[in-house]
């Protein structure tokens, strides 16, 4: 019994160690002080307006979404073709094609990054919004196609036989049958693929500007220089968000996978 | 088999071509540009200055110390809290809560995460003052600007992987098998040994692969943390394309960042195959 209670007690710690620097955060754009404190000294909303007058971040924050959204739609349509060809037909070197399309997983960003922009600056790819989707949507494909292959199953091809005997067309069949199937899959790699093109900096910060930046890239650049109150606010909003985000989640696909019942 | 064929071609045209445009070309690029002068003429001499210089080597130690410390460090904290969440938490609110905090961070930037560690360990930082508070030391330790300040944030951002894989890989243990092990007469540390630890084993390598690669390579906590003044390879290597722009030197950083990540990649996965076998043969 004892060692259960050793087990607990790390654990208790560890999950206090993940909740610290949020609660810092949102903490600390709480405060009344001109300097970042925590606890926070009095409380006020006074930084989130600041930062939602900002017409700096108003601007990013769009450029983010709108990058998000057209990479994750993007992967969708490469990596849904993909997961078809991979799960349901035998040709030669899947096992490479499928490594290829996998492996910007865990290839470093930095470096596909550095790439891209070597590369693109040889065609009159760079710092526009177009090389910043390129990127995006070359990390964010391997989280769209990696939840989509565990959705694929034998037994489904004979759905979609008995779909085509009753007189479906191929394109009818896909979109009531087969699209159906692997819909939770669909679901979940769109939304790590919108989150992982949403808070990346290693791609993005190689082709920002001033003009055209992210939300994550322009919060590097100040927190480098300089730690105050309203970029508390910023981070903030973005937890607050990503907690959106994962409730969502949660309600849509349930998050319960660590029961061992 | 001819209507199959052509329906291949169709579904893998687009993934090919826009793989093969917009990342085996670039890379290739990078590959090319690492072996080359700045006139364009073959040399090995971008390889040279990175692996002939000491400095460049105590950059990859220190990137590799931090890697593998981050990598232990993971387990060994993901494993205690993965078992809490699979075998301990009875409510399932709870357990649901615990995920989602969990979670919560893999859905924020590093940026936003590394930032309430800033704060969290400047001199008069919350970390300091509470430890002062203690008595447990005289003056301010210095964490911004070390490697422990570092580890302490990369831990932190990667620990959820860790859990998560390892959590995965124990709630589909079947209690039946530690129960055998009992009845046979196993104490708990034996039938854990025994019993839990080699069929959560997979698991346990495959989030230290994960944590690994993402250490390996982390770009933004080090740079956030380290105040300028502990360098790991990424930084080295953003450093030539985006201040130095020397694209060949920067070429061989690169190329030699992802050589050494593959490496030990393919090695953790070459062990846990080979723990794989052992098992069958056993």
């Amino acid at each position: 019994m004892t060692m259960r209670m050793v087990i607990r007690v790390i654990a208790l710690l560890t999950l206090g160690y993940l909740l610290l620097p949020l609660a810092v955060v949102i903490g600390g754009s709480l405060t009344r002080t001109k300097f970042l404190a925590f606890p926070p000294q009095g409380v006020t909303l006074e930084w989130y307006q600041v930062i939602l007058n900002d017409p700096t971040y108003i601007k990013s924050f769009g450029i983010s979404a709108i990058l998000a959204l057209a990479a994750t739609t993007i992967s969708i349509v490469i990596a849904l073709p993909a997961a078809i060809a991979i799960a349901r037909h035998e040709f030669r070197g899947k096992a490479a094609l499928s490594a290829l399309l996998l492996s910007p997983l865990v290839l470093p960003h930095i470096v596909i990054g550095a790439a891209l922009l070597q590369y693109g600056a040889s065609i009159g790819l760079v710092r526009n919004f177009a090389a910043l989707l390129v990127g995006h949507v070359v990390i964010v494909t391997p989280f769209v196609l990696r939840s989509l292959l565990p959705q694929f199953s034998p037994e489904q091809l004979s759905l979609e036989e008995a779909s085509r005997d009753l007189g479906a067309g191929a394109w009818s069949t896909f979109s009531h049958v087969t699209v159906p199937q692997i819909r939770a899959g669909l679901v979940s790699g769109a939304i790590f693929a919108f989150i992982t093109s949403f808070i990346n900096v290693e791609l993005s910060i190689f082709n920002t500007t001033s003009d055209l930046n992210t939300i994550p890239v322009q919060l590097f650049n100040y927190v480098q220089y300089s730690v105050d109150p309203s970029i508390a606010a910023v981070a903030s909003l973005t937890i607050l968000a990503a907690a959106a985000a994962i409730i969502l989640i949660d309600w849509l696909i349930g998050l319960d996978f660590l029961s061992d019942k | 088999m001819l209507g199959s064929r052509s329906t291949l071609l169709w579904l893998l045209s687009l993934p090919v071509i826009v793989f093969t445009a917009f990342f085996l070309m670039p890379l290739a690029v990078v590959l090319i540009s690492s072996f080359t002068t700045g006139e364009g003429d073959f040399t090995l001499m971008q390889y040279g200055k990175v692996l002939l210089d000491s400095y460049h080597w105590q950059v990859i130690i220190t990137t590799f110390r931090i890697a593998i410390l981050s990598t232990l460090i993971c387990v060994l904290l993901g494993y205690p809290l993965a078992w809490y969440l699979v075998r301990i938490v009875k409510w399932r609110t709870w357990r649901r809560a615990c995920v989602i905090l969990l979670i919560l961070p893999l859905f924020t930037s590093n940026i936003v995460r590394s930032f309430g560690w800033m704060v969290l360990l400047g001199r008069s930082g919350l970390v300091n003052d509470a430890l002062r508070g203690a008595g447990l030391i005289d003056r301010p330790i210095k964490f911004l600007g070390t490697e422990t300040g570092i580890l302490i944030g990369m831990v932190y951002i990667l620990l959820p992987f860790a859990v998560l894989t390892i959590g995965n890989a124990l709630a589909k243990v079947d209690p039946a098998l530690e129960q055998a092990s009992r009845d046979l007469g196993a104490d708990p540390a034996r039938t854990f040994f025994s019993v839990t630890l080699p069929l959560t084993m997979h698991g346990v390598l495959a989030g230290g692969i994960i944590v690994f690669s993402m250490a390996i390579s982390a770009y933004v906590t080090p740079a956030l943390l380290s105040g300028g003044k502990v360098t790991v390879l990424a930084m080295l290597a953003f450093q030539q394309y985006s201040t130095v722009f020397d694209f060949n030197f920067g070429g061989a950083l690169s190329i030699t960042l992802l050589v050494f990540t593959m490496a030990l990649i393919g090695l953790a996965t070459w062990l846990s195959r080979l723990g794989t076998a052992a098992e069958k043969a056993a």
